[in-house]
């Protein structure tokens, strides 16, 4: 590291004792234990992990999109490995909003962290439904309203990729929801940042990004996409640059606008590249299915990693990229300006 | 027995011939999966990096106190690397998952019907069943390619099992698939009124087939599947298994992989 350019930034306190860094945050009008949270459709309604891990560690977590009628998803194969990650077309399987309220969200209410419900519509009207009845639903603290739909076949693409659309869509949802809504993002969006942008102005809190990317992948032994619906979302590790990269275009053209970043975390250093990139709390996916205690893990290397590079609370590494230098010095020279 | 996640390591890594190995892993304490039932599986992961994020599912084939072993043949990019551990390196094991076979019954003959990699669950049947001095109350009809796809003969041999084999080639056994054995069997147990029971394990399509015969014949079918898995726990959903009934789907991981054959939605 002697020959990194320092700029500006907060000095360092290298090497301070973890348990001296403060993982509590706030996260727009949110107080979180930690920033770190398990991200839809990768923790189920929560119960499964309490064999394995202890919840109330969590920041908080995201449920498995619920929509107001139970869905039974997509056929199979559902799901493959690739490399450095896994394709899915589950299909939004869920118990519908009853059953949710009725037997997954007391659960969930008990265990004391941010309880984020992720839902989604098919239509217009589905949306509002689903807003009205889980925004009022109490011990929900965040509507995580997913957008992104990669499989739902008709319409669902508009409201992702669409700034207008997206920003009805919001209003309407804000207008009849008790808890403040975060609209998850989906990468296949042209413009991120004018999605952001458009929901943000429609009264969302705040962003999640980002959902799973479309891919593909072929079984040339049987000449079959690997999965039913032939395209599927990709996520773990293979979308980490990706992910930071759209973290960090909304964060700088939209600074104050809370965002969740995920895509690819499995240690705590991916968790500082997302904060450090502009989010302020950051969810866990993939990690969880080989490992039931992924969050937990990933929050204690979080905590050791902040002790050793100073970052006393969760603040100090928000948005704190450091430019590369603008001298003279380091920029490539004009054509015609070297010469050897 | 609730599951747990664990770290072990490997103890032995056998080669069977054939790309088959048998893996035993040890951790520092006795482990849940000692009470494992056939048919109950684990999922393993090695130090694989960032580029094989997803654990793999095996049946157990044995285990008792800090030990469990498993069967597997080296063929994807998982297995080929597990084909390749030594003793000492290290494995994480989350387990017991599923749910299995049922007991072996004194008043009942299990047909144990089992091609290539899917030998594991039947074997630790016919093993629990011989313990209990039930070993002559199954019968192994056991189908692969060639020769060495047939592996662990000798553990029936030792617990009394008859077995009858096939092999594609001819080989060993007669020539062609395991379950044409199957109906003839079958009819003798109708004509005798034999009380029997077919419990299955392997490729997809011999499943099928399995399936057909055994609802021809009116006989219970419990057939242990494998789908593709990326938990194993009932999260992520992907392991759905087409079923009849109320719900068009029902989950490899935490319903079977053991289903009964009427159950399934299949061809
Ligand atoms: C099997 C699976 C199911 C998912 N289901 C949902 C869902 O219901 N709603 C949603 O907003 N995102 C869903 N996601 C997306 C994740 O929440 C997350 O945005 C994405 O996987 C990227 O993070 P990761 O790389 O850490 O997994 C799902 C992801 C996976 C792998
Ligand atoms: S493997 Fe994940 S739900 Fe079955």
């Amino acid at each position: 590291m002697s020959g990194a350019p320092r700029t500006s930034g907060p000095a360092l306190v290298p090497g301070l004792l973890p348990h001296t860094v403060e993982l509590g945050c706030e996260f727009g009008p949110l107080l979180l234990k930690s920033p770190l949270l398990a991200a839809s459709g990768c923790f189920a309604y929560g119960q499964q992990f309490a064999a394995f891990t202890d919840l109330r560690a969590l920041g908080g977590l995201s449920t498995k999109g619920i929509s107001p009628l139970p869905r039974h998803g997509n056929p199979l194969p559902r799901i493959c490995e690739t490399a450095a990650g896994m394709l899915n077309s589950i299909g939004l399987e869920n118990v519908g909003v009853e059953a949710f309220v009725r037997d997954k969200l007391p659960f969930l209410r008990d265990l004391g962290i941010s309880v984020w419900v992720n839902f989604f519509g098919t239509d217009f009207a589905t949306y509002i439904e689903c807003a009205r009845l889980l925004g009022g639903a109490p011990g929900v603290d965040v509507l995580e309203m997913n957008i992104s739909c990669p499989n739902i076949k008709q319409g669902g693409i508009e409201f992702g990729t669409v700034p207008e659309v997206a920003h009805r869509l919001t209003r309407a949802c804000v207008e009849v929801s008790g808890a403040p809504i975060v609209v998850k993002l989906t990468p296949n969006a042209g413009d991120i940042v004018g999605m952001a942008d458009a929901v943000r102005q429609a009264g969302a809190m705040g962003v999640s990004l980002i959902n799973t990317i479309t891919g593909m992948a072929i079984d040339v032994r049987s000449r079959r996409p690997r999965i039913a619906t032939t395209y599927g979302g990709l996520s773990g590790p293979a979308i980490k640059p990706i992910a930071l990269r759209m973290v960090h275009q909304v964060a700088t053209a939209l600074p104050g606008l809370p965002i969740c970043g995920m895509g690819g975390v499995l240690s705590g250093e991916d968790a500082l590249e997302f904060l450090m990139a502009g989010a302020g709390c950051v969810q866990i996916g993939t990690a969880n299915f080989a490992e039931p205690g992924a969050v937990q893990r990933i929050t204690a290397e979080l905590r050791a990693l902040m002790a050793e590079l100073g970052l006393r609370r969760v603040a100090d590494a928000v948005a704190s990229l450091r430019p590369w230098p603008l001298e003279a010095a380091y920029q490539t020279p004009a054509a015609g300006e070297f010469s050897t | 027995m609730t599951a747990a996640q664990f770290e072990a390591r490997v103890a032995a890594n056998t080669r069977l011939g054939g790309g088959y190995f048998s893996l035993e892993l040890e951790a520092e304490e006795p482990t849940p999966v000692a009470a494992a039932r056939p048919g109950q599986f684990v999922m393993l992961r090695g130090a694989w990096g960032r580029e094989l994020l997803n654990p793999r599912a095996f049946s157990v084939l044995h285990a008792e106190g800090k030990r469990l072993t498993i069967l597997a043949k080296a063929y994807g990019q998982g297995t080929r690397r597990m084909w390749a551990l030594r003793p000492g390196e290290p494995m994480t094991v989350t387990g017991p998952l599923g749910v299995g076979f049922p007991d072996p019954d004194p008043e009942i003959t299990d047909l144990l019907v089992a091609g290539g990699v899917g030998l594991p669950p039947l074997h630790m049947q016919a093993r629990v069943a011989a313990a209990a001095g039930l070993a002559g109350k199954q019968e192994l009809f056991y189908g692969g390619r060639d020769r060495e796809d047939l592996v662990l003969l000798a553990d029936f041999e030792r617990w009394g099992v008859a077995a009858t084999l096939a092999t594609e080639d001819g080989s060993v056994g007669v020539r062609g698939y395991v379950t044409t054995a199957l109906a003839p069997r079958l009819e003798q147990a109708r004509a005798a009124g034999e009380r029997v029971r077919v419990l299955s394990c392997g490729p997809t399509p011999m499943l099928v087939a399995v399936r057909q015969i055994g609802l021809a014949h009116e006989v219970q079918t419990l057939l242990c599947l494998e789908e593709n898995m990326a938990c194993g726990f009932g999260v992520c959903l992907g392991c759905a298994v087409p079923v009849h009934g109320v719900k068009p789907y029902r989950y490899c991981c935490t319903d079977g992989p053991v289903f009964d054959a009427r159950e399934l939605r299949w061809p």
